[in-house]
């Protein structure tokens, strides 16, 4: 299958970069890449790096959040990284959330993330 | 004498016109002002002046009629010089009429107030910075922690401000967290609380976090009896304890000096946990 979404395994960390202009069949893609890469390297993490987006629409966050719940069903763990200010604007002005997924300001701090055990953010 | 005044003023091209708005007089500040020789523009049209898309519109003719009507034409706007460069002119056209009434031509008066008009806009620029930074001040105080103090109602234009430049200073300064204190804002209403609510929904998205400090009594009373849900915010009431919320947040104490191995002062310092 021909698109642009590079998925690379560092460690136990699947690093997936999504392209600026994924269009609905490349973001379709992303989850059968993404399922298929944690099965096949035993990846614990997967750290999605969105800084390239430059707009959110409810197909891709539905499929992002979909995928992540999928990922834990498979014992994993989700990350989106560099979401930009524009787009967490729209997407909050649209209604979107991500529910109850892990983001992380850039692929750096997302990689410090994954080192330590998920945590119960503090209240 | 008079021609000797029309010659000698620094600050005013003052040239005549025909009826159909030819070129007729030039004078000195003219030449300076707009480049042409007098007998390069003398029988031109005194279009030659106007931007195009001001010729399009077909503002020249426009001009000459309002003057022609009411006596007198003033505006501002952009004119154009010999070289195609652009200059901010006060531009006054008055019709000049015989004994009879019957039409003669034009004067024209063009003053060049492009430095004016750059001043003008430098202070306008410069006090919409401050009313910018002073509705939304983001302070860093500590690597990876930005305040951000709020003074003053909140209203929805300036939380959507609020919104924009909180997320790019957090972008900017790579800060997962950003402490917004609300200790200056007299009261909060329903909408007020939502835009909160969704700045720090967009904040995590972007993957920092809000701790939002300065919840008074007052401001929680209304809260709860707004039925206003904040159980996913973290809140504190003074921002020193949000600044510990905080520095916690980024794996950090402030622990007494003695307790950190330095017994000499009694004072306070900051190290990882």
């Amino acid at each position: 299958m021909q698109n642009n979404i590079s998925v690379i395994k560092v460690r136990d960390i699947l690093l997936v970069t999504m392209p600026p202009d994924a269009d609905d069949p490349t973001i379709s893609a992303l989850q059968e890449q993404v399922l298929g890469a944690m099965e096949r390297y035993q990846a614990q993490n997967v750290l999605l790096d969105i800084s390239g987006v430059e707009t959110l629409d409810s197909f891709f966050a539905r499929t992002v959040s979909e995928t992540a719940q999928m990922v834990t069903l498979m014992g994993g763990r989700t990350i989106i990284a560099g979401m930009r200010p524009a787009v967490a604007v729209t997407a909050t002005q649209i209604g979107l959330t991500l529910g109850n997924l892990e983001t992380a300001l850039n692929v750096d701090r997302a990689l410090d993330m994954a080192a330590t055990p998920r945590r119960r953010k503090p209240r | 004498m008079l021609q000797l005044l029309v010659d000698s003023v620094k600050d005013y091209a003052i040239i005549m016109l025909d009826t159909e708005g030819r070129v007729l007089t030039w004078n000195p500040t003219a030449q300076r002002l707009k480049g042409w020789k007098a007998d390069e523009i003398i029988g031109q049209n005194f279009s030659r002046f106007y931007p195009a898309e001001d010729i399009e519109k077909g503002k020249t003719q426009m001009e000459l009629k309002v003057a022609e009507r009411e006596g007198r034409f003033e505006d501002e706007g952009w004119r154009v010089r010999k070289d195609g460069s652009r200059f901010w002119a006060n531009v006054s056209i008055t019709a000049l009429r015989d004994k009879d009434g019957t039409l003669r031509g034009f004067g024209k008066v063009t003053r060049d107030l492009t430095e004016r008009r750059q001043n003008e806009e430098k202070l306008k620029r410069q006090a919409q910075e401050i009313l910018e930074m002073a509705t939304v001040p983001v302070v860093p105080v500590w690597e990876g922690v930005i305040l951000v103090p709020l003074i003053g109602t909140l209203n929805s234009e300036r939380t959507q401000h609020l919104m924009e430049r909180l997320l790019q200073r957090i972008t900017e300064t790579n800060s997962p967290v950003a402490v917004l204190d609300i200790t200056g804002v007299p009261t909060i209403d329903t909408q007020t609380a939502q835009h909160l609510i969704e700045t720090i929904a967009a904040v995590r998205l972007l993957g920092a976090e809000v701790v939002l400090t300065g919840v008074r009594p007052t401001i929680a009373q209304t809260l709860v009896h707004l039925g206003i849900d904040l159980s996913n915010v973290i809140t504190r009431s003074s921002l020193s304890a949000g600044l510990r919320m905080a520095l916690g947040l980024i794996d950090m104490s402030v622990v007494p000096k003695v307790a950190a191995g330095h017994a000499q002062a009694p004072c306070r310092t900051i190290s990882p946990s």
